[in-house]
């Protein structure tokens, strides 16, 4: 390696030529850093947190044959469970803005493929909300509404979906697209 | 400047101006280490789009209290990396015979690419016409009295001015310095 004095002359402050000799040593073995191209020269879009407009109507359809689906299990996860608790297969956090998390517990799917869950939101103001699966940043499929009270609500409910298709969980007020908790 | 932490929380809130300001500061050190990893400068490029997306939707789990931000901006990277490689991986190609390797192994590669990270963050951090000095000084090949030439400066002017740049690098590289 050369010597630095070499770029930058022999004026240099007392102790200053060991420092500057060391970023010229490190500026030598990293190499340079790669340009940009056109492409990447400006920052990317950044991606949208929501949201496909949902028809109302087929909103308040899904919305309700899911929560008709989720009382459905519910009750006769009840039933079912007086022969023991039944452990979540996996359990993912959520997170939303202003300290509000959730965790979603997932328990093993059915011969038919329902999926039931069990969501804990702690954080959020109370009201209405909806629980829905996403894909590429969109609301994608319905996955049940619930209230949220004061302190830590705890509600069943189900996903009758091929869950490998979507790649978020998503919290939104009841009628909203925009997530106010995403996994 | 605002710092890289301010930034962060401002992309955090979807503040569009502070992502494009982290973009600039770290797209060329993303790419840097996207093509380390890859080799393919188009899929290291698709990486480099899919860190900023994650910056973007992640900002708000970013916790100053756990680490630096260009120490969080590297993890995001880095995981950006991994599942590039996961969604398309490289060709196979056969296996070699085993011999003893004389090329660094990953602790060695892991280091050298946290190095370079924190060297061309760096660089991003000088005025555009020293940084422009230090690169032709470092890469172009060229001497420093033909980049005196070459950029219409006295050569006095050119070695005061990388000296500079020098020593701001070396204040913002103080911790590699140690």
């Amino acid at each position: 390696m050369t010597d630095v004095r070499d770029l930058v002359g022999d004026e240099l402050e007392p102790g200053e030529h060991e420092r500057l000799q060391r970023v010229h040593e490190l500026l030598g073995e990293v190499g340079a850093p790669p340009e940009l191209s056109p492409a990447l020269a400006a920052s990317p879009e950044p991606p949208r947190a929501s949201v496909i407009p949902f028809p109302r109507r087929y909103r308040f359809t899904a919305i309700a044959a899911a929560a008709l689906v989720a009382a459905v299990l519910f009750g006769v996860g009840y039933l079912v469970g007086a022969a023991g608790e039944a452990a979540p297969v996996r359990t993912l956090a959520m997170t939303g803005s202003g300290g509000a998390t959730a965790s979603l517990a997932l328990f093993e799917d059915d011969d038919a493929g329902n999926w039931p869950m069990e969501l804990q939101v702690r954080g959020l103001p109370p009201g209405d909300y909806e629980l829905w699966l996403a894909k590429s940043g969109e609301l994608a499929e319905p996955c049940g509404a619930f209230a949220v009270g004061r302190g830590t609500t705890t509600v069943p409910l189900n996903a009758p979906y091929r869950l490998r298709q979507f790649d978020a969980w998503v919290v939104v007020e009841a009628g909203e697209d925009d997530p106010v908790l995403t996994t | 400047m605002t710092d890289d932490a301010e930034l962060i929380r401002r992309v955090a809130v979807g503040d569009r101006s502070a992502f494009e300001e982290l973009h600039r500061r770290y797209a060329r050190s993303v790419l840097g280490i996207a093509l380390r990893r890859i080799g393919d400068r188009g899929r290291a490029e698709d990486v480099t789009q899919d860190t900023f997306a994650s910056v973007w939707r992640s900002a708000r789990r970013y916790d100053p209290a756990r680490g630096a931000p260009a120490s969080w901006l590297y993890t995001v990277a880095r995981n950006a990396i991994v599942d590039g490689l996961r969604r398309t991986p490289p060709p196979t190609v056969d296996e070699p015979p085993e011999l003893a390797s004389s090329s660094p192994g990953p602790e060695e590669l892991a280091e050298a690419e946290w190095t370079a990270w924190r060297v061309h963050r760096a660089l991003e951090t000088l005025p555009a016409e020293e940084r422009r000095l230090v690169e032709l000084a470092y890469w172009s090949g060229m001497s420093q009295s033909e980049i005196a030439e070459y950029v219409g400066l006295p050569l006095g002017t050119v070695k005061t001015r990388t000296r500079s740049a020098l020593r701001r690098l070396a204040d913002e590289l103080d911790e590699e310095l140690r």
